[in-house]
Formats: structure tokens, C-alpha cells, sequence
């Protein structure tokens, strides 16, 4: 398997930008933070690229730094501001619909909206979601599984109402 | 799974704003930088291994050729040397530590009033960067994070120097501090030390009287360069925080052919995507 050179992993980051921050968004609902987000990710990137070892592994060896920059930023982000005030406050971004899965799928549990946006929105296999998250397959199933039946039980809920 | 493809939908929607592009080439110029900083500190560890290396010799031989060598290994002559008076790199409970800080070695009571206060400015940064990552990991368990999911993360913290320009008796360095966890957190400091009349340089002694004016002058030309067509830049405006005037706690360093640079830090006058603004003061 070929080791990738600087410039293939700078081509990789640039081509896919718009995938990465779009996944930053969908954590922090914020455009600079995400921006941050996604700054600091390919930044750690380039920084320990030595530690990539195939261009194979090259998406799931970034989605891991990202999903984890991400996850840090919001942690950093609770512990400063409540949610709920940095709900109000968030101005620069008019709330999704409440209604929206795309909203529920934002409010489960941070560990399990990852596997479900790495699996239908970034279509990883489980295998590579495993990767990412560092956690093994039967978790990574489990969480999708919970994710999903967690998502049909709000919808049903509200279609009852 | 229709419902899902909706919410796919929603999610590829997410307006891309027209920054990212330079955000990620900033990111790409900073992450390149970084590694090349890594790099260069190994190999002037091998050098300094080296020069230990030839002083041995140098003792044992008395060779002349030997020791006149190894005296032009640790790079600086003239009046005095920097060297490198911590230097580790290792990882201790899950703080990986790349630490490289300078001393100069002198004449006279400027260089040990330079290197305390660089020793204190460590002691400072060692503390507060155990203290950052203790709450930070405080605060991810009391999340819900799970040993599985911590597993394997670490902090950097880098302590690292460049010498920007030297002669025989003035010298000009920067010492870096940085913590590298969430966003980057970096503190830089400057120091220009004439170690001839035993002071610290000033912008004074490199523009003359007039140094507030033409710093000024300088600075405000390339912040006005750095507006694009459409009237966009990074630099806040002087009522909102910006660029109003360089003063004595203004930082600079000084290049090799003589010129002055002023630095501010990330954030100060401009946002964070300009990192931290240097004016080169012609």
C-alpha cells in the first residue's frame, strides 16, 4: 500500500472541504466554529502526517481527527455556555424546523448522531465508522441500531399528536 | 430510510461560506509548519549530540583542527551563545510535551535577567497546561465520555525558539509556548537583547525618534493593502478593537538584513483566520 505524500493529502483536504465542514456544521451549528473546526483538523493533519500510513486509510484517518475536534470543540463549548443560552444567542444561523429529522438526528446523544451522520450522510461503511470513532463494530452497530429506533419512536410520537 | 434521505438533503444544503477556502489553505500552511518545526527540533538535537560528540574528542585529543570544530558547532560566536537549556520530548499522562527553551549564555546581568524570565514564563505554561487538560478531562467524563472513547487522545504542549537574526553582539529570538488541544492556543515573545551595552533593544533604536509614526505609517499602509475588491478584510476596524498604535509593550523582532518586524498576537487587532499579524516596517 502506497504511503501518501503531502501533496496527495493537501489535494484530499482542499477537493473534499466542503464535506468536512458541512460535518463540522452539523456538530456546531455555527459557521465560524466550524470553520474553526475544520482549520484546526487539516492543521493536526499536516502536522502528524507521519502517522498516516496508506492512502487507503487516508479518509478514515481524517474523519477521526475531525469527529474528535468537533466532539472537543462542543465539550470546550458546554463547559463555557450552557446550551440552552447558546441556543438563544446563536444568531448567525436560523434554527432548522423542529419537526426535522435532520434536527432529531442533532439531538441524540453525541455518539450516536455520529454513527448515523458517518453512515447516511457520508455513506462510511461500519467498518470505517469503527475507524473513526475508535470504538469496535458491535458499539458502532449497537448505536446505529439505538440511533435508528430512537429516531422512528420521536417521528411516531409526533404523527400520534 | 426515505426519511433519512431527506434529512440527507437538509444536511448537503449547509451553505458553504465563501472562508472556508482560506481556512483550510491557513490551516494547511499552519499544519506544514508545524511539522517542519518537529522535524528541525530532532535534527538540532542530532546536532547538539554531535557537538557534545566533538567536545569529548576535543579533550581527549587536544587537537587543534578538533577543537576549533567544535566550538563552530553550537552555530552562535561573537559575544555569546543560545543554547538550549530544557529540551524533552516525551509523553506523560496523556500530555505529550515538545520542549525546546533557550538560555542566553553571556556577559553581564541581561542574560540572566533574559533567562529567568523565560524559565518563569515555562514554570507558568507547565502549570496551566496540566491545569487545562485535568478540567478538560474532568469535564469529558462528566459528559458521559467513556474510557473507550478517550482512549488515546493527547495534548500537545510545544515550547520551542527561532533565532531570527544574530551578530557579534546583538541577537533577536522569539520563544514560542503552545498548547495544541481544541483550537490552537499560542503565546509567542520577543527578544532583542544588545548584549554589548547589556540592554534590550528597542523599536527607538532601530527607526530613531520618529519610530511611533513610521511604525504606524507602515502598519496602516498593509492593513489597507489587505482589503480585497469587495472591501472584505481580516483587520477589525481601529473603533472595534483594531490597529490603533505600536507603543513600548509592542512586540518585534528583527530580521537578518536589519529590518524591524512588528507582531501582534492572534486575535488582537484582526480575527483569528489572519493568525497572528506581522508588518514588516521598511
Amino acid at each position: 500500500m502506497p504511503i501518501p505524500g503531502e501533496n496527495d493529502l493537501t489535494a484530499y483536504l482542499v477537493a473534499e472541504q466542503a464535506r468536512f465542514y458541512r460535518l463540522a456544521y452539523s456538530y456546531l451549528r455555527s459557521q465560524e466554529d466550524a470553520m474553526d473546526a475544520v482549520q484546526t483538523a487539516v492543521c493536526r493533519a499536516l502536522e502528524r502526517r507521519d502517522s498516516l500510513r496508506s492512502t487507503a486509510a487516508m479518509k478514515t484517518w481524517f474523519y477521526r481527527i475531525l469527529v474528535n475536534t468537533c466532539l472537543d470543540a462542543l465539550r470546550r463549548r458546554d463547559r463555557s455556555v450552557p446550551l440552552s443560552e447558546w441556543e438563544d444567542t446563536g444568531r448567525e444561523d436560523p434554527p432548522l424546523p423542529d419537526d426535522s429529522l435532520s434536527r432529531q438526528v442533532d439531538a441524540l446523544p453525541e455518539a450516536v448522531s455520529t454513527v448515523i451522520k458517518l453512515r447516511f450522510y457520508e455513506e462510511l461503511s461500519l467498518k470505517e465508522i469503527s475507524e473513526v470513532t475508535g470504538c469496535n463494530l458491535n458499539t458502532v452497530k449497537s448505536r446505529l441500531y439505538a440511533g435508528l429506533k430512537k429516531l422512528r419512536i420521536a417521528m411516531e410520537g409526533e404523527n400520534a399528536s | 430510510m426515505k426519511e433519512l434521505n431527506e434529512a440527507r438533503k437538509t444536511y448537503e444544503d449547509t451553505p458553504i461560506p465563501e472562508a472556508l477556502g482560506f481556512r483550510v489553505q491557513e490551516g494547511i500552511r499552519q499544519g506544514r509548519a508545524r511539522y517542519r518545526a518537529r522535524r528541525s527540533r530532532v535534527i538540532r538535537r542530532w546536532s547538539a549530540a554531535a557537538a557534545c560528540f566533538c567536545l569529548v574528542l576535543a579533550g581527549l585529543n587536544l587537537s587543534p583542527t578538533v577543537a576549533q570544530a567544535a566550538a563552530q558547532v553550537p552555530v552562535l560566536g561573537g559575544l555569546f551563545r543560545v543554547l538550549t537549556f530544557v529540551e524533552y520530548d516525551r509523553t506523560e499522562d496523556g500530555i505529550h510535551y515538545d520542549v525546546s527553551a533557550p538560555q542566553v549564555e553571556a556577559e553581564g546581568d541581561l542574560a540572566e535577567k533574559v533567562n529567568a524570565a523565560i524559565q518563569e514564563k515555562l514554570d507558568v505554561h507547565l502549570v496551566k497546561a496540566q491545569q487545562d487538560w485535568d478540567s478538560y478531562r474532568d469535564a469529558f467524563f462528566a459528559t458521559g465520555g467513556t474510557e473507550e472513547e478517550w482512549n488515546g487522545r493527547e495534548m500537545d504542549v510545544t515550547v520551542d525558539y527561532e533565532i531570527k537574526s544574530q551578530s557579534e553582539d546583538r541577537v533577536s529570538f522569539i520563544v514560542t509556548f503552545a498548547e495544541g488541544w481544541v483550537a490552537s492556543y499560542e503565546e509567542r515573545y520577543c527578544y532583542n537583547l544588545d548584549l554589548a551595552e547589556n540592554r534590550d533593544l528597542t523599536l527607538r533604536d532601530l527607526l530613531g525618534e520618529n519610530w511611533v509614526e513610521i511604525c504606524n505609517a507602515a502598519i496602516e499602509e498593509q492593513i489597507a493593502a489587505g482589503v480585497d475588491e469587495d472591501g472584505f478584510t481580516y483587520f477589525f476596524p481601529a473603533e472595534e478593537g483594531g490597529f490603533t498604535s505600536v507603543d513600548e509593550s509592542t512586540a518585534f523582532y528583527i530580521q537578518e538584513d536589519g529590518t524591524a518586524v512588528v507582531c501582534f498576537p492572534k486575535y488582537a487587532i484582526a480575527a483569528g483566520a489572519a493568525g497572528a499579524p506581522e508588518f514588516p516596517i521598511a
